[in-house]
């Protein structure tokens, strides 16, 4: 589904990533696991066409999307809920998941039934409902968490990029983010996750990549990464 | 009392212009950061355009006309003016491009139409209707119903339809609606054309009352300008009570101080403003959470 092939990027002079590459198949969760400063959110900016990447290649469906502007990868089918949340403040609720469909809105993409897939998304996050007209910027963190991620899906995603959903979130959203998680893995939507919390992301993911200085140092499956000793030591440890 | 009430009358419409060209500013600000500072010139061209036109049509059927002519104007400013500068991400670039490009437009037109100020035909009877002892143009009347009219549809646009709301995302956070299939540069474009439009309709609905010629956008951008920081930059609402202001101190002020003074009191509100409220009177100022 997702196939990132040998991946250079660089903030001007200096270079963060080195010859990333990995695959995120069809249905299945991915985790990007590593230390703040490691490259994870860069990586996630490169694939989403928010920076452009240095050398390198990435393809969604097949189809090259190296170096495209973020608007055009957004409808080839690839959906990024940004660390930060980064929602429209000045908008509401409903405004704000309505602009994920842009691209079904518009042109470019499936239409599909965008208002029952609004009903699902305010299902899956009732509070949304609530506040659904409510100006965005005003919601709590949470809340604002739940809205970029619902944004990101009402596109109908190939794809869906998850940035540390659970940032600056208290213990009991952290859970709920990683509850929702789960169920959207039960839909078979196909993710890559980038998540500080490593021990939960492994738990919810087929497999996983570990990201060291800009290069991948370990990857394998979600289950085998768990007990790898280099990986626990390292991630696993004194967080949990 | 009766002659300040007249003095507010003339105000009103003169402030309403002020207020339509500075909606203009708001506008390319809102989604680029960025100002064209050849907004009085955007005036000027539409209304000598309109007047070009006026010989040919009537004056209803050339509004359209000159609409388009002022979208294509504010394009063309932005493709050769502002999105370069975007585009190296040059904090400034913008401000000396566009105030070249305004030059430019000035000599052109200073050649085309020449120097002189030239009447344009009113399109509604001239005698003004007598109202409890004040006497309004019928004119002054469609000024400030067109420049409440084009700010309103602009305003619902951007409300009701996805296209809107996506000008809206787009001055909200620029790369969080790429993400969203935003073709964001698209917007930058649109909201150029949609600022020199807003201008070149403010022209030719003012030039029926004043005189039409290359100079007439340089105060009336400048105190526009002026209308935008008072009001605040990123205030709808702002720009309307600012324009009114303006435009009616304006007219009491060359009234009962003197014409030569007239231009001081908009300034002097401008950096009472500036000292005590900088981000306008009903601007939002930004709070960033890091």
């Amino acid at each position: 589904m997702l196939q990132i092939e040998n991946l250079n990027a660089a903030y001007g002079k200096v270079e963060v990533l080195h010859n990333i590459s990995l695959s995120v198949p069809k249905g299945k969760v991915v985790t990007l696991i590593g230390s703040n400063g490691a490259g994870k959110t860069t990586t996630m900016r490169a694939v989403s066409g928010m920076i452009q990447p240095t050398s390198g290649k990435i393809s969604l469906n097949g189809k090259a999307i190296t170096g495209l502007p973020s608007n055009k990868i957004a409808r080839s089918g690839l959906a990024h809920s940004p660390e930060g949340r980064r929602v429209f403040a000045t908008l509401s609720v409903t405004d704000n998941l309505l602009l994920g469909a842009f691209p079904r809105l518009t042109f470019g993409r499936e239409k599909g039934d965008v208002p029952g897939d609004l009903a699902r998304i305010f299902e899956l996050f009732p509070r949304l409902k609530e506040r659904a007209e409510q100006q965005a910027g005003t919601l709590s963190g949470g809340e604002q968490q739940m809205l970029a991620m619902g944004r990101a899906l009402m596109l109908n995603p190939d794809v869906l990029l998850l940035d540390e959903p659970s940032m600056g979130l208290a213990p009991l959203l952290v859970k709920e983010v990683f509850r929702i998680i789960s169920e959207l893995k039960g839909r078979g939507i196909t993710m890559l996750l980038v998540e500080q919390f490593a021990a939960a992301a492994l738990e919810v993911a087929d497999y996983g990549y570990v990201l060291e200085n800009g290069r991948i140092s370990v990857h394998g499956p979600a289950g085998q990464l768990k007990n790898d000793p280099a990986v626990k030591a390292a991630y696993l440890g004194a967080a949990h | 009392m009766e002659i300040l009430a007249q003095l507010i009358v003339s105000g009103i419409a003169l402030g309403m212009i002020y207020a339509l060209i500075a909606f203009g500013y708001q506008l390319t600000f809102a989604t680029s950061g960025t100002l064209n500072f050849g907004q009085g010139e955007a005036l000027m061209l539409g209304a000598l355009v309109g007047l070009t036109l006026v010989g040919h049509m009537s004056y209803w059927l050339m509004l359209p006309l000159v609409l388009v002519f002022g979208a294509l104007q504010g394009i063309f400013v932005e493709r050769v003016g502002v999105l370069p500068a975007i585009k190296t991400k040059s904090e400034f670039g913008w401000i000396m491009t566009t105030i070249s490009l305004a030059i430019i437009f000035k000599n052109v037109a200073e050649n085309v139409w020449g120097h002189d100020d030239i009447t344009f035909p009113s399109p509604l009877p001239t005698a003004p209707i007598q109202f409890l002892g004040i006497r309004v143009l019928p004119m002054e009347i469609l000024v400030v119903v067109g420049a409440l009219a084009i700010m309103l549809a602009v305003e619902m646009f951007n409300r009701k339809s996805i296209y809107g709301k996506a000008v809206v995302a787009t001055s909200n956070d620029r790369d969080a609606a790429g993400l969203m299939g935003i073709n964001t540069g698209m917007v930058i474009t649109f909201s150029y054309a949609l600022s020199s439009m807003t201008a070149a309709f403010a022209g030719v609905l003012i030039a029926p009352l004043t005189l039409t010629g290359s100079t007439m956008g340089v105060v009336l951008g400048l105190k526009a300008f002026s209308v935008a920081i008072i009001g605040g930059l990123n205030s709808g609402m702002g720009v309307i009570v600012g324009g009114l202001i303006l435009g009616i101190v304006e007219t009491t002020t060359g009234y009962y101080v003197s014409t030569g003074y007239k231009d001081v009191p908009g300034l002097v509100l401008l950096l009472l403003v500036l000292a005590i409220k900088p981000s306008g009177l009903f601007g939002k100022s930004v709070i960033k959470k890091v």
